[in-house]
């Protein structure tokens, strides 16, 4: 479908943990529209994270389709998986994951200067982004200076700041306080609302899938309910 | 990747890790400092070897009978036509001198002792020792000077004194046994107590008039350069057709040999000392690399290349080899510069001429050197931080983030 900006047909993945094999995902289909914020919910284990890995090409699925943007993840190279993150698809992490040399502003351009974006724009761009997001006044800390929702929050100038097809979080709220998980999602809300940012997390926290939607919810591999806000 | 990107992480990477950056800047500039250092001493030991060969009467190119290598005498003299120094026009020569070199036996009262009897004209002479000669006495006035000159050492060995006469003895022209009595001009005192024992020196028309030959035995050239050799060979094998023109590596095949292995030395102890210090450079850049494994998985995540995260491995690796080789080198000039004119080792003298080397040793940096050792350096520094950076890649990044 045209509108659809993942599809999942029939995703399988099985871990070998000790030479046990683990079904992490079993025959999953999933769409996603754009626009629409989901949360993939569910214990650990149940597959929500893998899912959400093979959807942003960071695993590769044994059995089954994924297409994200119309393009086709499962038949692509190392690189070009690499190329897909960086065109198609904004990451915001469990770990905030910034780049500890860098500082918020130069965080946020990483990923246009890997694009390509030339300076003037760049900064034009990524100061615009923080700005909207409230750290405009902390564009020029490094990550070991600022606390971990400041962090999250320039994760996610990061990863929206290229304007990217798909933004998927993982376990955003893992490391963050009631307070500060509040201010995210109310900026995941924002962003999906006012800029149409298909969002897609992978959660176990009540607070972050209240959030979304709709919600996925996955138990062994599978997709056990699916249904919206 | 951007370049500028690449430089920028790469730069503030080795930042974050100072100490052991430092640390290996540091034992990269010791090893670089090593191998110039232990470098000048090899290269200004065969310098020293090259200019002692070509000062001691042997000259860049020298021309012989063929058969005096194997029986030297006047019997293997030969006349130059007049005018063949005209052939050389075209080769920067310095000078060039003719002399006639026979063995020769030379008696004091009290003793006796072989010798190389040196007829010279003392005008040509400056291409040799002969020219800077330290004499005690008198030196040689001129091609007809009937006087001799003999080495402080064999004054010694023969007990005599400048002033005093002594016999020598030869075999002429004609096969016979030639002997005459010769008064010592002065004694002459150089670095090599070899030199002073072998070599005597008259007049070439006094050694002529001895051996009843107006044959010289060789004609020896000094060039404005060695890499002219090729040139000065072949415009003299064209003068002296059935004669032997050799340059001086053929005439001392010996010390030819020890300057190029000086030459290899270089390498030599760069692979000993870099190589070495490489096992240990990779070991420190793997612990690096795999300490920041989920940094670079991270980076992967987000959209970077495997090669770029490869490249941003080499780079910091190259930027430390380069910052140690450029310490090492500088070091290296800290240390050369109080000796570059020279070691006075006349206290060591007797290993010293065994070695072939004066009395004075100046050691050589040369730019050429630092520029190899630069180069070779850098390509050490990329190929000791590809293991690493290929180890780091062939994490998947979700493996990588997961540590």
């Amino acid at each position: 479908m045209a509108d659809h900006v993942v599809e999942c047909t029939s995703v399988s993945r099985t871990y070998q943990d000790d030479a046990v094999p683990v079904h992490a995902l079993r025959g999953v289909d999933f769409t996603l529209k754009a626009g629409e914020f989901v949360s993939l919910a569910g214990p650990s284990g149940s597959g929500k994270s893998t899912l959400l890995h093979v959807i942003g090409g960071l695993d590769r699925p044994d059995e089954g389709a994924v297409a994200v943007g119309g393009e086709d993840v499962t038949a692509l190279g190392d690189s070009e998986l690499a190329d897909l993150r960086l065109r198609k698809i904004g990451f915001v992490f469990q770990a905030y994951n910034l780049i500890p040399v860098l500082s918020a502003r130069e965080n946020v351009e990483f990923i246009m200067q890997l694009q390509g974006v030339d300076a003037a724009e760049r900064g034009e761009r990524a100061l615009g982004t923080l700005d909207s997001l409230g750290m405009r006044d902390l564009a020029d800390r490094r990550p070991g200076e600022m606390s971990g929702g400041q962090q999250q929050r320039v994760a996610i100038a990061r990863a929206i700041v290229t304007n990217p097809v798909l933004l998927l979080a993982d376990e955003p709220s893992a490391n963050l306080d009631t307070g500060t998980t509040g201010e995210l999602l109310e900026l995941l809300k924002r962003l999906n609302k006012e800029r149409g940012v298909t969002i897609l997390t992978a959660t176990h926290d009540p607070m972050v899938m209240g959030y979304a939607t709709r919600q996925v919810h996955l138990r062994d591999g599978e997709i056990v309910a699916n249904k919206a806000a | 990747m951007p370049l500028k990107l690449l430089l920028q992480l790469s730069w503030r990477n080795l930042w974050r890790h100072r100490r052991r950056n430092g640390i290996l800047v540091l034992a990269i500039a010791l090893a670089v400092t090593g191998v110039m250092l232990m470098n000048t001493l090899m290269r200004g030991m065969a310098a020293g070897m090259r200019e002692a060969v070509i000062d001691n009467l042997t000259g860049h190119v020298k021309v012989i009978h063929p058969g005096y290598m194997a029986d030297p005498g006047i019997g293997r003299g030969f006349e130059p036509q007049e005018g063949w120094e005209q052939a050389l026009a075209d080769v920067p020569v310095a000078g060039w001198a003719q002399r006639v070199r026979v063995p020769a036996v030379i008696m004091s009262e009290r003793e006796t002792r072989g010798v190389q009897l040196v007829g010279v004209d003392p005008a040509q002479e400056a291409i040799s020792f002969l020219g800077s000669l330290s004499v005690e006495g008198e030196a040689l006035s001129g091609a007809e000077d009937r006087r001799i000159v003999i080495g402080a050492t064999l004054a010694e060995q023969l007990e005599t004194s400048v002033g005093r006469r002594l016999v020598i003895m030869t075999q002429g022209a004609d096969g016979l046994n030639r002997e005459a009595g010769y008064r010592i001009a002065g004694t002459y005192d150089t670095d090599s107590n070899a030199l002073e024992r072998v070599f005597v020196f008259t007049g070439a028309q006094t050694v002529a008039r001895l051996l009843d030959s107006p044959a010289v035995t060789e004609v020896s050239l000094r060039l404005e350069s060695g890499d002219d050799i090729p040139l000065a060979l072949a415009e003299l094998n064209a003068v002296f057709e059935d004669l032997d023109v050799k340059a001086w590596q053929d005439l001392e095949p010996q010390v030819a040999s020890m300057v190029l292995v000086a030459d290899f030395s270089l390498y030599i102890m760069y692979f000993v000392i870099m190589g070495a210090l490489v096992f240990g450079l990779v070991n420190a850049l793997a612990t690096a690399v795999m300490e920041r494994v989920r940094e670079l998985g991270m980076l992967r995540a987000l959209g970077m290349r495997p090669r770029s995260v490869v490249a941003q491995v080499v780079v910091e690796s190259t930027l430390v080899m380069t910052a140690g080789v450029v310490a090492g080198l500088a070091l290296a000039i800290g240390c050369f510069v109080p000796f570059a004119d020279g070691i006075d080792l006349s206290a060591f003298s007797e290993t010293m001429e065994l070695m072939g080397v004066r009395n004075t040793f100046t050691p050589r940096l040369e730019v050429a050197d630092m520029v190899t050792v630069f180069l070779l350096s850098l390509v050490l520094g990329v190929l000791a931080s590809l293991y690493p950076a290929r180890r780091a890649v062939k994490v998947t990044p979700l493996d990588a983030m997961r540590r």
